[in-house]
């Protein structure tokens, strides 16, 4: 008798041990996906420009607080608040690297770094200044939903998230390889010389590529202000991320970003799982590690 | 990104700051040079990821300041001194917090020191204070680990954070239907550290099983495998530690994980705060939390008049209300006028004397530190219903609480 009744506890146990790893598979992969959105500004600006933009994060932050502004400020549609955020995030985008990073951007590469890490700093206190340190939350009504799958959670959010940043991959996948723009932006990033000759204004193509990257950023500054919350001092931990996951992914192809997003997110929730989430960051800088000994020539050819 | 590129970078802007706050220092014109001044030195978080909680502090020292020198100031054997405060902003940085103290005692000579916000912050600012022996009162860092190195310059007005859910552990095994499980989640900073080492042996006291005990890391914004194994353990209660931000992030998660606990949830920090409250809205509602400190009438204050008054004088200063962190940061201002009249001196020895025998009633509650330099208080537990905070139970029950906590799904 007892050992039948230990079998189908032990049984029992498995059956959520499986369930358990089902459901952290899908977190890790829905999380994933997010990063992979925030990364794919940070490298198509790399890869284009080659600009490692150190203040990534804060963008992302200005996203979150433009898409709170136009919700729960303005009372704005979130269907329309996002794209609308994209918007006036390519605007900021473009002005910033028209009249700002262009000026520089022929300099040496600790120059960029030194920059960007300047604008990080000027971005964040002007935004506790101008929206104090208090966390913002954006909660449209389906904020806090789920549906189940096979005895999995999906939160409606996260996997919205998760579709959007795909969407936006494949998009930007589609204008680079399709489009005439996607054409001048890739000869730029190839031969600079060659494609001037074919009459490519490199200034204009910098200014626009930045453009997508930061409108990139905001819409995930949106959408990880509904998962998490928005405040000046967020962007730190993400510009860190966003680095791992352009290395992880390539700088070549959005889809590889997204993947590599995927592989860092999966990777977290279950080092978070088994290991305990202290070891997250020596997991996610780990893989970087691995990477950059693995596959040094992404750096070195790109950066 | 930021680690690859913080040893050179960390050095230059260490370098362009320097003169910046040399400049900033020597423009500041000293105000308290003419009158007799006793000039209270602190390094706070009023930038930087902690910045939020922070404000509590530079506010709570200015309007304890402000009130007690609007009353004549401090009594030093027959001369009156007005207090002033050199505050500087340590970015939510420990280290550069470290070095601002050494900064307040060797070159800017302040009297006495304030303290920073958080254990952290603490627990290493405090080695300044103790290793030139000026007196510190602190209110923002709770964990008994700043207690624990036999330190005698050192004095707080936070309750140990051992003791934390120690008031919501007894109150749980007065209700019904009572809890039999437990999930506990902490925090990896001393903080939480400290509250979860505490709570143990009160949960096992209690007869409580612990089903899942989990610690996370502070700089992790997701919760997702945590909530995920904690639901697959279907805890009676979860008590969870740690600070604002995560606290509202574990929220959102559980929610949108439909994680529920059978019956109801904690969290030591952030339910206090009207930011919690505002941020979270609807889902705020049923999440119990604890306070040493609430606004009340029967508080009797020898600057403010009582709790209330204080509470209000705040929020008409400030724009925003008062929680426990600015009551105890007034609370260690008064501790120092308190000590300083008893002292008759300006001397750190004296003074330090003096604060191990202060013992006056004030906004805050009963002030008077125990052998480690550590104030004693209960916690009321406390819960927020319909968007307002109520307090539940102290010794015994205030209000009623809202229990068991209806699952997400049932909620809105």
């Amino acid at each position: 008798m007892p050992a039948v009744l230990n079998q189908s506890e032990h049984r029992e146990q498995s059956e959520i041990g499986v369930q358990l790893f089902g459901q952290v598979f899908v977190n890790g992969v829905l999380l994933g996906g997010l990063y992979g959105l925030m990364a794919l500004g940070m490298g198509l600006v790399w890869g284009v420009l080659r600009i490692v933009n150190l203040a990534h994060g804060a963008i992302i932050m200005l996203g979150g607080y433009t898409v709170y502004y136009l919700y729960t400020g303005a009372g704005v549609d979130i269907w329309l608040a996002l794209p609308l955020t994209m918007a006036i995030m390519f605007c900021f985008g473009y002005v910033l690297q028209r009249y700002l990073l262009n000026l520089i951007i022929r300099s040496a590469m600790l120059n960029t770094l030194l920059i960007t890490f300047g604008l990080n700093v000027v971005f964040v206190y002007m935004a506790q200044l101008a929206f104090s340190a208090d966390y913002r939350t954006i909660n449209p009504p389906f904020a806090g939903n789920n549906f189940e799958v096979l005895g999995i959670t999906v939160p409606v959010v996260q996997f919205g998230a998760f579709v959007i940043a795909l969407g936006l991959a494949a998009l930007l996948w589609l204008v680079l390889e399709r489009s005439t723009l996607g054409r001048a932006i890739r000869a730029t990033a190839q031969n600079l010389t060659a494609a001037r000759l074919y009459g490519v204004n490199p200034k204009s193509i910098y200014a626009v590529t930045f453009g997508i990257g930061t409108a990139l950023a905001g819409v995930s500054g949106g959408l990880f202000g509904m998962v998490s919350q928005v405040s000046p001092y967020m962007g730190v931990t993400l510009t860190a991320k966003s680095f791992v996951v352009a290395i992880l992914g390539g700088l070549d192809n959005p889809l590889g970003v997204i993947l590599g997003g995927l592989v860092l997110g999966i990777a977290e929730a279950m080092t978070a799982l088994y290991l305990g989430p202290t070891y997250t960051d020596v997991i996610s800088f780990g893989l970087l590690v691995l990477i950059l000994v693995a596959r040094p020539a992404v750096l070195l050819e790109k950066a | 990104m930021n680690r690859f590129v913080k040893l050179p970078l960390s050095k230059l802007l260490f370098g362009a700051a320097m003169p910046m706050l040399a400049l900033g220092l020597a423009a500041a014109p000293p105000a308290y040079a003419q009158e007799k001044t006793i000039v209270l030195g602190a390094a706070v978080q009023l930038t930087g990821n902690l910045a939020n909680s922070g404000r509590y502090y530079r506010d709570g020292y200015n309007l304890a300041i402000d009130a007690i020198n609007a009353k004549g100031g401090v009594n030093v054997g027959g001369t009156k001194y007005k207090l002033a405060l050199n505050i500087l902003d340590n970015q939510s940085d420990v280290n550069l917090g470290v070095r601002q103290y050494v900064q307040l005692v060797t070159r800017d000579k302040v009297n006495f020191l304030l303290g920073p916000f958080a254990s952290n912050d603490a627990l290493d600012d405090s080695v300044v204070a103790e290793k030139y022996k000026v007196p510190m009162v602190q209110g923002g860092g709770a964990s008994g680990q700043i207690y624990s190195r036999g330190f005698k310059y050192i004095f707080g007005t936070l309750p140990a954070a051992g003791d934390y859910f120690k008031s919501t552990i007894e109150m749980l095994m007065k209700l019904n239907p009572k809890p039999k499980t437990v999930a506990l989640i902490a925090a990896d900073d001393s903080f939480d550290v400290s509250v979860a080492a505490g709570t143990r042996p009160l949960l096992a006291s209690a007869g409580l099983t612990v089903v899942a005990d989990k610690q996370y890391s502070e700089n992790s914004p997701d919760f997702s495998s945590i909530l995920s194994f904690v639901k697959s353990t279907s805890p009676d209660a979860i008590l969870w530690t740690g600070h604002e931000p995560q606290a509202l992030s574990f929220i959102r998660q559980a929610r949108s994980l439909d994680v529920n606990a059978g019956l109801m949830s904690s969290y030591t920090v952030g339910v206090p705060s009207s930011d919690f409250r505002k941020a979270l809205g609807p889902d705020a509602d049923y999440a119990f939390g604890m306070t040493p400190w609430l606004p009340l009438k029967t508080l009797t204050d020898p600057w403010f008049g009582d709790g209330m008054a204080f509470a209000d004088a705040y929020q008409k200063r400030f724009g925003y209300p008062p929680d426990y962190h600015a009551a105890s940061a007034v609370a260690d201002v008064e501790a120092f006028a308190k000590a300083i009249e008893a002292a008759g001196s300006l001397d750190s020895d004296k003074v330090r004397d003096a604060l191990t025998k202060v013992d006056f009633q004030s906004l805050y509650g009963q002030v008077k530190f125990g052998s480690t330099g550590q104030i004693s208080m209960p916690q009321s537990v406390i819960q927020i219903q319909n968007g307002k905070l109520v307090p539940i139970y102290q010794t015994d029950f205030i209000e009623k609480p809202l229990y068991p906590t209806p699952v997400w799904s049932k909620r809105h």
